[in-house]
């Protein structure tokens, strides 16, 4: 008798992108790009002003257009509206939380006051041209210092503390033996840019049958908002999102342009394509708020941390209560102190609701808190990556709970030694090649493993084939790929005979696609279904006299070859799924399971960790900041794809690149309007940017997190890039830049 | 979107003769910002006249050691990959890879290059309601605006806009001669006088006259040409406009300067000509001190606003770094 525990066959295999060739071939159909008979399109006017009222809207001209089939504004929509769900219950989510053209009230800048639906995109868009807006207009609020009150504290945001206070903190600021530094850190307004902008293409099949492909995070959250807005059942809405061009955060919640759709397609008895143009997706779809980040740190002369204070100030819309929760998910995990305070301020600004972007909070947050062991290293003259090895949280720093795993000790030792840390220099300044300045930075990377709920669904056929079922969600992010290697793992198949779907509410409940929770979540449902999977195939071995299997307790099986179900006790008693359906004449054995979080907390903290080292050159004259090196050393648990994992991480550093360097939305003080809404201004990395980018893994599968033993890759990557950056950007010229983005007149 | 009528050139006179027909019409070139504007609901041409089909896309020497004609639909990537522009002309070369992207260059023609409109965000958004190019007397917003990207050079009170063009710095420098074909023939104007300062009417960029057409554009033999360099600054390492931009040629005579010209892009309404900075080169000895007079001299005239000051000194510091460039010893 022998009860082998096999090493996984397909979980952490390079496999290429399934749906890789589709993207090539530009077969892969993505929201816009559906185009059901009769389609008619829509084009949204935004306000020209950011506060205010609209004192007249004359749309005559626009209705009597070429191809117009109408108009919409507040004057004469009928109300189309649902709040957003509790957190937590797995319903949609609404950052905006306004009723799309409810009143004559501009809150912001870019705020939807008509909706023009004609027969081509190029009549609608003339139409809106053609409508005559007057305003009762009022001086925009656009910054935390414009508001008349002091903002609002809030406790609590999406179920985790916002505000903390451990220790006591303002003793250890008072003690004059510690060495203190202060200083305040800004991050601009950013913009998340992806390349598909938002789209959104609504069919009433009757009065109250709605099929909507949409360009989303979360088809089921976008499936639950739409029947409750318009009051019918949710079986009779189907959101439709096989492919996503890139989101960040941006396709997360449900914006007001997917309701105006549906309330369009309603309107004029026809399918409605409303594709969002790149300038309204600056103010209709979100972004990342900025901050003013006050950061203390006070420590011993061997650079013992004794207290960490992060006072926090961040924007949010009068139409929304959007919270980023800066201190609590960087300063609040990431270093051993004795006393750690956040104080967090939210002030309401005219200016559209903010939302997740990739990271939201621990990426402004470590940046901050990044910069500021950066200056703590200096004051002590100590190298900035014994710091942080001085100040190593064993456990949570919090909530006191051990780390189910945490390796950032291996990430320093191993980036340091591919980084060549060793010749860190603590002076600024510390050489030149050809003529530029040459600085290194280093900066500790963080994101905890989210888990939400999900359902997952198995058919195996008598083939020898699989398909698995979940309303998740590929971004670009590979998530056809890992789940697909997940249920090939878990059924026990091999890869090529699994298909995976995704991205279609009729299918079983799949969470939002954020918090970089896909592959936990729904790989753990996977495996709860394979398991389901395995009972019913033993439910019909243990029937049948004929199997080895006869007479099995249905709990009490496993696989331990491909396609071959066995006892867990007796890995000798084993038959081949094939032969089990073929003499049951099953065509099809169907497993189902899904995830759900606990009630209790978990007695340990999940959380990832990595280190990010990099180099920069920097000509002294025209000193525009060039990465020439970065590595990055990541501990996200196992690594289920080395190919899509190495991919997300890349695509955090880049994006990181952005918001140390390039990155910022700017509001014209007079009107309030973004005024580099469109790619040419706004600048995000290009590949000439990018030089040589490193990605290592170190670690160990997290099985107390889940199955596979993975925590979540999307967003880990960006967190210490800007500060990495920004640290080395010092190192190389002396000069320290507290505001993001460092663009080169800030270093003349 | 505009409605608009699309009609096609067969040759150079059909084309004027379109143009001059109907006011508000446009040339399609390359459209790859004519055809933008469009969208934005900024231009709003009635008719568009393609003239893709002209016979005016060549690159060719000039009779006599006279110099390199460039076709008015010279495509920016064809010039710039030319030998006889790579060998003789590098700043031209090097300022048009220097500009938009691969692809764009595979539209732009040379005709077009020379009409951009600028980028200044209260132009190009017509949701802003202040903009006296856009629509004189309506005022200017980039003045008390965000006004990063803006003139410190040559602007008015009416605008502060900045000619968005690489390949007009080069041509500036080079001093490049437009010929143009109109109702009343054909005619040359010099690249200095071609492009406008705003004064009080910053929606007239040119000096071409109504139903005129670009033929071509002359690149004389000068000199300077051969040792010349373009360097553009700015906030990412491609697809980026310049903050500040230099295109310099200077003739060398030993260690001493015979001549040099120096052009300054992102700074101005125009391609801006450093006379005063080439003046004070002429006949000196290279070296530091002299290059830092001549740009000082340059810049001499600057003012900055809100979010630019920036510029002055960056200008000074890119005219040293080429003049540095050209006249060190290979």
């Amino acid at each position: 008798m022998s009860t082998a525990t096999t090493e996984p066959r397909v979980l952490g295999k390079p496999v290429t992108r399934v749906d890789g060739r589709l993207k090539v071939m530009g077969a892969a159909k993505y929201a816009a790009e559906f185009n059901p008979q009769n389609v008619c399109h829509a084009f949204l006017l935004k306000s020209t002003i950011s506060n205010g009222r609209i004192a007249s809207l004359d749309i005559s001209a626009a209705e009597s257009a070429p191809g117009v089939r109408t108009v919409m504004t507040h004057e004469n929509v009928p109300p189309a509206d649902a709040p957003a769900a509790e957190h937590g219950s797995g319903g949609g989510i609404r950052n905006e939380e306004r009723r799309p053209l409810s009143d004559d009230i501009i809150y912001y800048g870019g705020q939807y006051i008509a909706a023009i639906i004609a027969e081509t995109p190029e009549q609608a868009r003339h139409a809106a041209s053609l409508i005559k807006v007057d305003y009762e207009s009022k001086p925009p609020v656009l910054t935390h210092e414009q508001v008349p009150d002091k903002g609002n504290k809030p406790q609590e945001n999406n179920g985790e503390p916002v505000q903390l206070n451990q220790g006591d903190i303002e003793a250890a600021l008072d003690r004059p033996e510690l060495t203190v530094v202060e200083h305040t850190y800004t991050t601009p307004t950013e913009t998340h840019n992806p390349m598909e902008p938002s789209a959104t293409v609504a069919e009433w099949l009757d009065d109250d049958h709605l099929t909507v492909h949409d360009s989303t995070q979360f088809v089921k959250g976008v499936q639950d908002l739409l029947r409750r807005a318009f009051d019918i059942p949710q079986e009779n809405v189907r959101v439709i999102s096989p492919f996503v061009g890139g989101a960040f955060g941006c396709k997360g919640a449900l914006w007001p342009h997917v309701l105006l759709a549906a309330m369009a397609a309603k309107k004029v008895g026809a399918p409605v394509k409303l594709a969002l143009t790149r300038q309204d997706m600056f103010s209709g779809t979100g972004h990342r708020t900025p901050t003013t980040q006050t950061i203390t740190l006070a420590a011993t002369a061997d650079g013992k941390l004794q207290g960490i204070r992060h006072r926090v100030r961040t924007l949010t819309s009068p139409v929304g209560d959007y919270v980023e929760t800066v201190g609590a998910r960087s300063t609040g995990v990431m270093y051993a102190s004795p006393s750690i305070a956040v104080e967090e301020t939210v002030f309401p600004v005219n200016v559209g609701t903010p939302t997740f972007m990739r990271a939201p909070g621990e990426c402004p947050g470590i940046y901050g808190l990044e910069c500021a062991m950066d200056e703590l290293a200096v004051e002590l003259k100590m190298n900035p990556l014994d710091l942080r090895l001085a100040n190593y949280a064993d456990k949570h720093p919090i909530s006191g709970k051990p780390w189910s795993t945490k390796h950032l000790k291996e990430a320093y030792q191993l980036g340091a030694e591919k980084f060549g840390w060793k010749d860190w220099k603590p002076e600024p300044r510390p050489r030149t090649r050809d003529g530029l300045l040459v600085g290194w930075g280093m900066a500790t990377a963080s994101y905890p493993g989210y888990k939400m709920m999900a359902e997952a669904r198995i058919e195996l056929r008598a083939d020898g084939t699989a398909r698995a079922l979940c309303a998740a969600h590929d971004l670009g992010t590979g998530a056809y790929t890992v789940l697909g290697q997940i249920s090939a793992e878990a059924i026990g198949l091999p890869m090529e005979n699994v298909t995976f779907e995704l991205g279609n509410s009729d299918l079983p409940f799949g969470p939002v696609a954020g918090g970089s929770n896909t592959t936990a979540t729904v790989g753990s449902a996977i495996y709860d279904a394979a398991k389901n999977l395995h009972q019913n195939l033993a439910k019909l071995a243990a029937a049948d006299s004929a199997s080895p299997l006869h007479g099995i307790d249905p709990e009490k099986v496993t696989v331990t070859e491909v396609g071959m179900l066995a006892s867990s006790e007796d890995s000798d008693k084993a038959e081949a799924f094939a032969d089990i359906m073929q003499r049951a004449g099953k065509q099809t054995v169907v497993g189902t399971g899904g995830f759900k979080p606990g009630t209790s907390e978990p007695p340990v903290a999940f959380q990832s960790f990595g280190a990010q080292f990099c180099e920069v050159q920097i000509d002294p004259a025209m000193p525009r900041v060039q990465v020439t090196r970065f590595v990055s050393v990541m501990d996200c648990g196992r690594v289920i794809n080395a190919r899509t994992a190495r991919s997300q991480i890349l695509g955090g550093v880049i994006m990181g690149i952005g918001m140390a360097l390039e990155e910022e939305t700017v509001y014209d003080p007079a009107t309030g309007l973004p005024t580099n809404r469109n790619l040419a201004e706004y600048h995000v990395p290009v590949n000439a940017d990018i030089q040589e980018i490193e990605v290592h893994f170190v670690g160990e599968p997290d099985l107390a997190f889940n199955p596979m033993g993975a925590r979540g890759m999307g967003e880990i990557g960006i967190t210490g890039t800007a500060a990495a950056i920004a640290n080395a950007v010092y190192h190389a010229t002396g000069k320290r830049v507290r505001d993001l983005p460092i663009t080169l007149d800030k270093l003349l | 979107m505009n409605p608009f009528t699309y009609s096609r050139a067969e040759d150079a006179a059909q084309a004027v003769a379109g143009l001059s027909a109907e006011p508000g019409a446009k040339f399609l070139g390359g459209g790859t910002n004519l055809v933008d504007l469009m969208k934005m609901g900024v231009e709003t041409p009635p008719r568009l006249i393609d003239i893709n089909r002209l016979p005016l896309a060549q690159v060719e020497e000039l009779p006599g050691g006279r110099g390199v004609r460039l076709g008015g639909l010279a495509r920016n990537s064809d010039v710039a990959e030319h030998p006889l522009i790579v060998e003789r002309y590098p700043v031209l070369s090097q300022a048009l890879l220097a500009g938009a992207s691969p692809q764009l260059r595979n539209k732009a023609t040379t005709g077009g290059n020379l009409l951009q409109r600028t980028r200044c965000y209260y132009f190009y958004d017509p949701d802003f309601p202040a903009c006296n190019k856009r629509k004189p007397g309506s005022g200017c917003g980039a003045l008390d605006g965000f006004n990063r990207i803006h003139a410190i050079l040559g602007q008015s009170e009416k605008c502060i806009a900045t000619h968005p063009s690489d390949m007009c710095v080069a041509l500036s420098a080079l001093e490049a001669v437009i010929r143009v074909s109109g109702p009343e023939g054909e005619r040359e104007i010099a690249f200095a006088d071609f492009h406008r300062l705003p004064h009080d009417t910053p929606e007239v960029e040119t000096n071409l006259a109504p139903g005129e057409l670009i033929t071509a554009v002359d690149l004389p033999a000068h000199p300077f040409a051969a040792n010349s360099l373009y360097i553009k600054v700015r906030d990412r390492a491609s697809y980026a406009f310049a903050l500040v931009s230099v295109a310099a040629a200077v003739e060398m005579d030993g260690d001493r300067i015979k001549q040099a010209r120096i052009a300054l892009g992102g700074v101005a309404h125009k391609a801006w000509r450093a006379m005063e900075a080439e003046e004070i080169l002429a006949g000196q000895d290279a070296g530091q001190a002299i290059f830092a007079k001549a740009a000082g001299a340059a810049l001499a005239g600057a003012k900055g606003y809100e979010h630019n000051t920036f510029k002055i000194e960056l200008a000074k510091r890119t005219i040293v770094s080429a003049l540095s460039n050209l006249t060190s010893p290979a």
